[in-house]
């Protein structure tokens, strides 16, 4: 499907330079000089590299229509991670380079959804918020009352998280798996 | 669109806040004056490139448009010919269509200032002086950027140095065309301006203000600068930008004094959507001395001086 530059948004996979790519920003804006552009950072797909392209917000892009498949997340080796497709017991994988920062929070066993193309997994569509349990933490030191005081925690997959003071050691937080932060208890 | 309240920024906030203060200390240091001025006016410069907020005055059964300034200059154009001399402006100012963004906001905190009898190299030199005034050097996002001196560009060496585009190819649209389209860009329905603007942000802005030292880079093609002035070679005028680290900060030109070049200007802009501020050529033509300004964004500058990579990371509100 084609569509304008200037339509664009995170998490949408185009062609650049012969590449899948992924739009991981894109920020319209008027330069004030000539034309309104659309900036765009694009993760290439085989090579994990993230570069930078303006364009004219109102050129053509190609985006490519993927399907989305609820795969169940086996286990990960050095260099990617495993899934299932719990229908037909097919097997895929990704590079964990590709994924990025947000395996930290996956848990084996847990469902989540491959971005598909042409049959091939292109990358997760990250969850918005996940849900793990706190296995190390320290206890809130006395008298410390500051207001929106921090400390690390480790929750189950191991991904050290800043949670408020109180939160105590056994219990269930959520995060949000993108930016890495803690959101609340549950 | 929501609101956050961000209050995990109040510390950067507070940076924000001490930029700010300072550059209030040093206008009055060098004896500017501060105009508080509306942000709504029934009248603007036509520049076709802004988009524009437009809202409504309702007094009992009349109604008049009113439009949010996009810049201030309008109104301190009006004083300058009045003789208040050096003065600045510190406030809103708002720009339609510009979604909120890292380096982005459809409303944003400009600083513009005027400088009598100076030309935009005079200029040069104050904004220099003002960010020592601020701090001597900074580290930001790792590298040490010093603000003992300009590194200064021309764009044209600009275009040659970092898009391998010549002087000849830069200022021939038929020849800068042809040169974007061998380059891979979609060129096709495009105009030179627009072909112009994506490759400078593709290739020549990210390398500005990298060498340790804020860039100047001066002397764009007049297809980019309305209110300024031409210079001898009458292709270029004379306005400069500059740079930290692949990121624009301010925009300065020799203020175009001459109504009669201004008048055939504004008819080339086009089509906009407001009143087009006739005010603004009978200001020029009741005669502007020679002066040069400057707009440079705060909350930007701000971010630079915080260690910060996106405005909004200064904010206590947010509307996203």
């Amino acid at each position: 499907m084609r569509i304008n530059a200037g339509n664009l948004k995170k998490g949408e996979f185009v062609f650049f330079q012969g590449a899948i790519c992924q739009v991981q920003k894109a920020d319209f804006y008027s330069p004030g000089k000539g034309s309104a552009l659309m900036k765009a950072r694009l993760k290439n797909l085989v090579s994990a590299k993230n570069v930078e392209y303006a364009y004219k917000s109102n050129e053509q892009v190609e985006v490519l229509d993927v399907t989305s498949v609820e795969m169940q997340y086996l286990y990960k080796d050095n260099e990617n991670l495993y899934f299932m497709d719990e229908r037909t017991f097919n097997q895929s994988s990704l590079p964990i380079s590709i994924v990025g920062e947000i395996t930290r929070f996956f848990k084996e066993g847990e469902k989540m959804f491959v971005y598909m193309y042409n049959d091939k997994p292109l990358s997760i569509r990250p969850p918005s918020s996940v849900k793990l349990k706190i296995i190390e933490a320290e206890d809130a030191a006395k008298g410390d009352t500051v207001s929106g005081a921090k400390k690390p925690v480790k929750v189950e997959t191991g991904a050290i998280v800043m949670v408020p003071i109180f939160v105590k050691i056994g219990e269930s937080i959520s995060i949000n798996p993108e930016t890495g932060e803690y959101t609340g208890r549950v | 669109m929501k609101i956050h309240a961000t209050v995990k920024n109040l510390e950067n906030y507070k940076i924000y806040l001490q930029v700010e203060k300072a550059v209030h200390e040093f206008m009055e240091a060098n004896h500017y004056l501060k105009v508080e001025l509306p942000v709504l006016s029934p009248t603007l410069i036509p520049e076709s490139y802004l988009e524009i907020f437009e809202t409504e005055f309702k007094f009992l059964d009349k109604k008049e448009k009113l439009y949010l300034t996009p810049s201030p200059e309008l109104f301190i154009k009006r004083l300058l010919t009045h003789g208040v001399g050096d003065c600045y402006y510190l406030g809103k100012s708002f720009r339609n269509a510009d979604p909120p963004a890292s380096l982005h906001s459809y409303e944003f905190v400009m600083l513009e200032f005027y400088k009598m009898g100076v030309d935009y190299m005079g200029i040069a030199d104050v904004v220099l002086k003002l960010l020592q005034s601020i701090k001597k050097q900074i580290i930001y996002q790792g590298k040490k950027i010093s603000f003992e001196k300009w590194e200064k560009i021309t764009v044209s060496q600009a275009f040659e140095k970092y898009a391998a585009i010549s002087e000849k190819e830069l200022f021939n649209h038929k020849l800068f065309i042809s040169k974007a389209r061998l380059k891979g860009y979609q060129t096709k329905n495009f105009t030179y301006e627009d072909l112009w603007s994506q490759i400078y942000s593709q290739e020549v802005e990210p390398n500005l203000g990298k060498n340790g030292y804020p860039t100047l880079i001066y002397d764009y093609p007049k297809e980019f600068a309305a209110l300024a002035k031409l210079n001898p070679d009458d292709r270029t005028t004379q306005r400069f930008e500059f740079y930290i680290n692949g990121i624009e900060l301010g925009d300065c030109y020799t203020e175009l004094t001459d109504w009669k070049e201004q008048e055939i200007r504004f008819k080339k802009e086009g089509k906009v959507i407001h009143p087009i501020d006739k005010g603004y050529i009978e200001a020029l033509k009741y005669g502007l001395q020679d002066c040069s300004g400057i707009a440079i964004g705060l909350e930007r500058l701000a971010m630079i001086f915080a260690d910060l990579t996106s405005i909004d990371q200064l904010k206590l509100i947010n509307i996203v």
